[in-house]
């Protein structure tokens, strides 16, 4: 997958569970947390989610909590690098 | 009180006692118990400048921040309780409490700033808004001309505050909370000075805290469990260390991290890590003492969490809001604990020292040991009721047939102890749920539900379900025309994000039962089968 599709996926989950309107998160650095659009109700799907579509595990141990600042955040950390938090 | 004692003397005597100290860790913020002794004493005589008379409540609008946790301790060295309010509710919601309490001076942070304006709309009440983050605030005094705003540069200096100018009232508000109504208006329970000092004192002495101990804070301020966190540490000159949102997003960290030796949590918290891999085994070793309350405690995450913290005392702790955070305690054992599960729960085991158990039928008769019934309970940690509402308060606190004085009704059900078999719960007598810990009674998401979508029925139920009750809400109804999307969000504009529901199934019709009451098992059932 491209990144603009795996950001544009990341966005649909998140405006979807938090039952947002579509135009919200149109900025990649929009913050998700301070916008209320991500809470720890959300977090253990959103992490399934995103191990589903990176179709490996997530070592939850060497995540910074930054990674969950906003899309541009999420896909760096997940995504961009996978050899840094993808399981041993 | 006979000795004078309120639920701000702790603090200050650690104030006292240990003045370099730290007293809270937040964002990355450290306050010894001298600089947030003084921030607060500060916004005290503030306060007493302002509103020289008048509400003995102050409302605080911020969590997560320096200004939160001293603003509710100004609030008590004014001698006023603390209304806490939460930006990450409706904001209606917000402007009901802040109207319904009466209060006239509101401490606000700067993430909540961003939220006041919507909060504040329609409010006719001339307020003064207390911003101690800010220097600068013409901006606010521009945006709320009907209000008096003042920011860092306006505040008293802490010297004009003495404990000895600002009596309390044992009996007094010291805090007022919120908790979900089953009529659809939130209840607010006013919790006296000695309730709340009876159960910091019970904790301090059976947790032997000391001037080392570090306590997690995962609790927003407007769910009790927080003051736990707060007034258990401070009363023995410890540290609260409050995550930032994303912080609490990875708990394992930050226990690490902080080298917690306290955790306090609700159950879901256990789930979630558990679900995130973060219990493995020994991960924790600084942990002395790792609490759950809130809701019901599922065997599994117990035993989990105590493997991961092999030098910590694991406890499942019991109690509604309405009886002062938590009242009923168990203490795990690994070897003898697990027979004594029910319903793969944890037991909610046995009353705090100054507290009194009622096990009741139907008709309130004491049910024999071993045997079910609702669970009423009593003695110093009984509130003062709710907020302005005799009717409620009446229908709650009651005095059960053969007894002379009040007990409350927690509409829980409870296996009653029977020799060395402990109190367990059964589950609720009534339509309220627990979502990872927060009390939400259906009723009041199904009023509004009706309200929104135009119908005459709406069902909620607790889905999916979890060992601990539900992790969030579905919505039933039979009117094929609504428009679910544009319900659903303006319902999330009206209900916390914890009660709002996720989905809402549109059903032909509703199952009944035999008294032609909507069959909310055969609702249940059907999710369970087509989820």
């Amino acid at each position: 997958m491209q990144e603009s599709e795996i950001i544009g996926q990341l966005r649909d989950w998140i405006l979807e569970r938090a039952g947002a309107a579509s135009d919200r998160l149109t900025d990649n650095e929009m913050p998700i947390l301070d916008e209320g659009l991500l809470s720890s109700l959300d977090i253990v799907e959103f992490i399934l989610f995103i191990e589903s579509l990176r179709e490996e595990e997530v070592d939850i141990e060497n995540i910074e909590p930054e990674v969950f600042t906003n899309l541009r955040t999420l896909y760096d950390a997940f995504f961009a690098d996978k050899s840094q938090v993808i399981a041993s | 009180m006979a000795d004078g004692r309120s639920l701000r003397s702790g603090f200050i005597e650690s104030w006292k006692r240990v003045p370099d100290h730290v007293a809270l860790e937040v964002d990355g913020n450290k306050r010894s118990y001298d600089t947030l002794g003084t921030l607060a004493a500060s916004l005290a005589a503030t306060l007493a400048r302002e509103v020289p008379d008048g509400p003995l409540l102050t409302a605080v609008f911020g969590h997560r921040s320096v200004s939160a946790f001293a603003g509710i301790l100004a609030a008590l060295f004014r001698g006023h309780g603390y209304v806490p309010l939460n930006s990450a509710f409706p904001t209606d919601r917000t402007r009901s409490m802040l109207e319904r309490t009466e209060c006239t001076c509101v401490i606000v942070d700067n993430q909540a700033s961003k939220q006041l304006e919507e909060v504040l709309t329609g409010v006719t009440q001339s307020l003064v808004l207390i911003f101690p983050e800010r220097v600068d605030v013409a901006e606010f005094a521009e945006r709320f001309p009907d209000h008096k705003v003042l920011g860092s540069a306006d505040l008293q200096p802490s010297s004009d505050w003495s404990e000895a100018d600002f009596d309390v009232d044992p009996n007094g508000i010291a805090y007022l909370l919120f908790t979900s109504g089953s009529t659809g208006i939130p209840k607010g329970v006013m919790v006296a000075h000695r309730n709340v000092n009876a159960f910091v004192d019970s904790m301090v002495e059976r947790y032997s805290i000391t001037e080392s101990d570090r306590f997690s804070q995962t609790f927003d301020l407007t769910f009790d469990l927080s003051v736990f966190d707060m007034f258990v540490a401070w009363e023995c000159g410890a540290r609260v260390c409050c995550p930032t949102q994303a912080q609490k997003l990875l708990p394992a960290k930050y226990i690490q991290e902080r080298e917690l030796t306290v955790w306090f949590s609700v159950p879901s918290t256990g789930v979630l890590m558990n679900k995130l891999r973060m219990l493995k085994p020994g991960h924790y070793p600084s942990l002395r003492w790792s609490l759950f309350c809130g809701e019901a405690l599922p065997k599994e995450i117990i035993e989990s969490f105590a493997a991961a913290a092999p030098n910590s005392i694991a406890e499942n702790l019991y109690g509604p809001t309405e009886l002062t955070i938590a009242c009923t305690l168990y203490r795990w054992n690994a070897q003898t604990s697990p027979a004594n599960c029910e319903l793969g729960l944890v037991p909610i085991g046995e009353p705090y020292p100054d507290m009194q158990v009622l096990v009741v039928d139907e008709a309130f008769v004491e049910v024999a040991p071993g045997e079910s019934g609702e669970l009423l309970m009593t003695g110093s940690q009984l509130t003062l009721g709710y907020w302005k509402d005799a009717e409620r308060t009446n229908a709650a606190f009651m005095v059960p047939p053969g007894k002379d004085h009040l007990y409350y009704r927690t509409g829980d059900r409870v296996r009653r102890q029977n020799g060395d078999s402990p109190m367990v719960y059964l589950g609720r007598v009534d339509n309220q749920i627990k979502i990872q810990g927060y009390r939400v009674e259906l009723g009041e998401i199904e009023m509004v539900m009706r309200e929104e979508a135009s119908v005459d029925t709406a069902i909620a139920m607790g889905w999916p379900e979890t060992s601990a009750g539900a992790d969030g809400v579905v919505v039933f109804i039979t009117d094929a025309s609504v428009d679910t999307k544009t319900v659903l969000a303006r319902v999330k504009n009206r209900l916390p994000n914890y009660m709002a529901p996720r989905t809402i199934h549109c059903i032909d019709e509703f199952p009944l039962n035999a008294n032609s009451k909507v069959d909310r098992k055969a609702l249940l059932q059907r999710l369970r089968e087509k989820p």
